[in-house]
């Protein structure tokens, strides 16, 4: 899967956590851009995630995501 | 000693002071040993227990950074924990277990001479234990790498602006302070003067007045009525923000006069519109504490089941967060209230949001007074649970408020001050909160505004203060 498209899949999984459909990814983006991606929230982004990409993230992979780009990073290097 | 000691207005000088005459690469020894001696003023058998859990927490993160596999690190972290963990429990709740043993056994007919050992906790060791694990788990995690120089972390965990009540801080932002300390600053002097002042101001004169109603009516519930019972009721998460949120700017205060910078502990909290901000915002340090090192392990272990997982996860923290304050049904049923009302807040949660949205609610002043008031009420509810003595008095509390109403007791000169200093505070955090950059004080452009401010603040505090008060709250915790 190319970049381009994780961005697209995780765009969707964004959008419907989140609810926000303006929402538009950036690589800079972190928690702090999005008013609903909370502590709460981010289990079930996380969640929702491994569904889409088939994937299990590791404990320890949460503290890597740093912004949404190490988190694209990490999902395409589970692929 | 503790901030508010004559103690400490002579040994901090000295130690800023020694500081400046230390060369920058033994600014760390200096700080070290006043730490230790720092704390040793306080009970020297007790600063033998800091050290071994900085001994037992330095050669395990060690031995973790050489071990290879990740079961063995693993196994290193755990037994890092549990040893670093001993201390607390035994302290802290070798009493209760030993009672509830204790009362179990005479109950089904048994009696069972266990001995009786009266035991004072020491002060802060929930607060650094707490930063040991956090190091130790950090280190597992890779976040951190197992600091090389004993000396260093020794630092980190008896750090003296911490040690007695926190924040409680990470090593990720701590350790490489300590490495590399500069010299002291005269724009850290006057910037951690500023903070300490407000401190003192919110301690001294909010905190400690306010305490001197609320314990009067606290300590006689029997003889109160409801309406004054209220009244204590609803001035006690201010007296309790007054003595925990001033110990934190004077502990913020004195360690940036030192040259560092340590996370922020309460940040307006009465302005939250919801308990979830209102966590956001009150005793920070611990929050974000059990946020990475319980809620989300537990969170993130539940995550397939979506909601059910999170409520499970959020009820356990803060009953894990009632049993830190204290082993007492009280402390243990105000923590199982908040992981009640963060539930609920998550739960309904898209619902809120999509009618704020559709109405617009976020931007109306009477939506977010409405919050805010329901916010603080529902603060105040949790808090009758941890301010009472036993569960029945709380009930008692709860049943006057209800049924006893009458006329407030009332103590003028106690009241006239402490309203007072309320509104000082209230003030200030409302035109931050709001006005953020306009109304200033002590950070205003014109030089007289800023130091008449510093005089009147200083004034009011001798002024109106209570100079021969009591502990800080945490100090027990």
């Amino acid at each position: 899967m190319e970049r381009t498209d994780v961005i697209n899949h995780l765009t969707a999984i964004f959008k419907k956590v989140f609810e926000k459909q303006e929402l538009v990814l950036t690589d800079e983006m972190t928690a702090n851009d999005v008013d609903q991606w909370t502590s709460l929230s981010h289990v079930i982004l996380i969640a929702e995630i491994e569904k889409e990409f088939s994937i299990t993230f590791q404990m320890r992979d949460l503290n890597k995501m740093d912004n949404v780009g190490a988190m694209v990073d990490l999902i395409i290097s589970k692929l | 000693m503790a901030f508010t000691s004559f103690n400490f207005l002579i040994f901090f000088p000295l130690t800023v002071l020694a500081c400046y005459l230390t060369p920058a690469n033994k600014r760390w020894i200096t700080l070290l040993l006043a730490s230790y001696f720092f704390y040793i003023n306080i009970n020297p058998v007790y600063a033998v227990l800091t050290a071994g859990i900085t001994l037992s927490t330095y050669f395990f993160a060690r031995w973790m950074d050489q071990s290879g596999s990740d079961k063995g690190r693993r196994r290193l972290m755990i037994t890092n924990i549990v040893l670093i963990l001993m201390p607390l429990f035994f302290f802290k709740y070798f009493g209760a277990v030993n009672n509830g043993l204790m009362s179990l056994l005479t109950g089904i007919g048994l009696r069972w001479p266990l001995p009786e050992i009266s035991l004072i906790l020491p002060v802060g060791i929930s607060f650094y234990t707490f930063m040991a694990i956090g190091y130790t788990v950090d280190v597992y995690n890779e976040e951190v790498k197992a600091e090389r120089n004993p000396g260093i972390l020794a630092l980190f965990i008896s750090f003296f602006p911490l040690v007695l009540s926190g924040p409680i801080e990470r090593s990720g932002n701590m350790l490489p302070q300590f490495r590399n300390i500069g010299r002291i600053e005269y724009s850290n002097l006057t910037t951690g003067l500023k903070m300490m002042v407000w401190g003192y101001f919110m301690k001294l004169v909010v905190a400690d007045r306010l305490g001197l109603y609320v314990d009067v009516v606290y300590n006689n519930i029997a003889h109160h009525n409801g309406t004054s019972l209220l009244f204590a009721s609803l001035l006690h998460p201010i007296q309790v923000y007054g003595d925990f949120g001033g110990y934190s700017l004077i502990a913020l205060g004195t360690a940036r006069i030192l040259g560092f910078n340590v996370m922020v502990n309460f940040n307006r909290p009465f302005f939250s519109v919801s308990i979830a901000e209102l966590w956001r915002r009150w005793h920070i340090s611990l929050i974000k504490w059990l946020t990475d090192y319980i809620y989300t392990p537990l969170a993130f272990s539940m995550r397939r089941k979506g909601m059910t997982g999170i409520v499970i996860a959020l009820l356990i923290t803060f009953l894990i967060s009632g049993i830190w304050h204290g082993a007492q049904w009280t402390f243990i049923i105000w923590g199982l209230m908040q992981g009640i009302f963060l539930s609920i807040e998550a739960v309904t949660n898209r619902k809120r949001i999509s009618l704020e949205s559709k109405y617009g609610l976020n931007k109306k002043p009477y939506y977010i007074i409405f919050n805010i008031v329901l916010t603080y009420i529902l603060f105040t509810s949790s808090l009758i649970f941890s301010r009472s003595e036993t569960v029945q008095d709380a009930l008692l509390i709860y049943q006057k408020i209800f049924t006893a109403a009458g006329p407030l007791y009332i103590e003028k000169t106690t009241l006239i001050y402490s309203l007072m200093g309320v509104l000082m505070l209230f003030l200030k955090d409302f035109t931050d909160e709001y006005f953020h950059g306009r109304f200033e004080f002590f950070a205003n452009s014109s030089i007289y505004v800023r130091f008449a401010s510093y005089i009147a603040v200083i004034f009011i505090i001798l002024l109106t203060g209570v100079l021969n008060g009591g502990q800080f709250i945490y100090f027990q915790f």
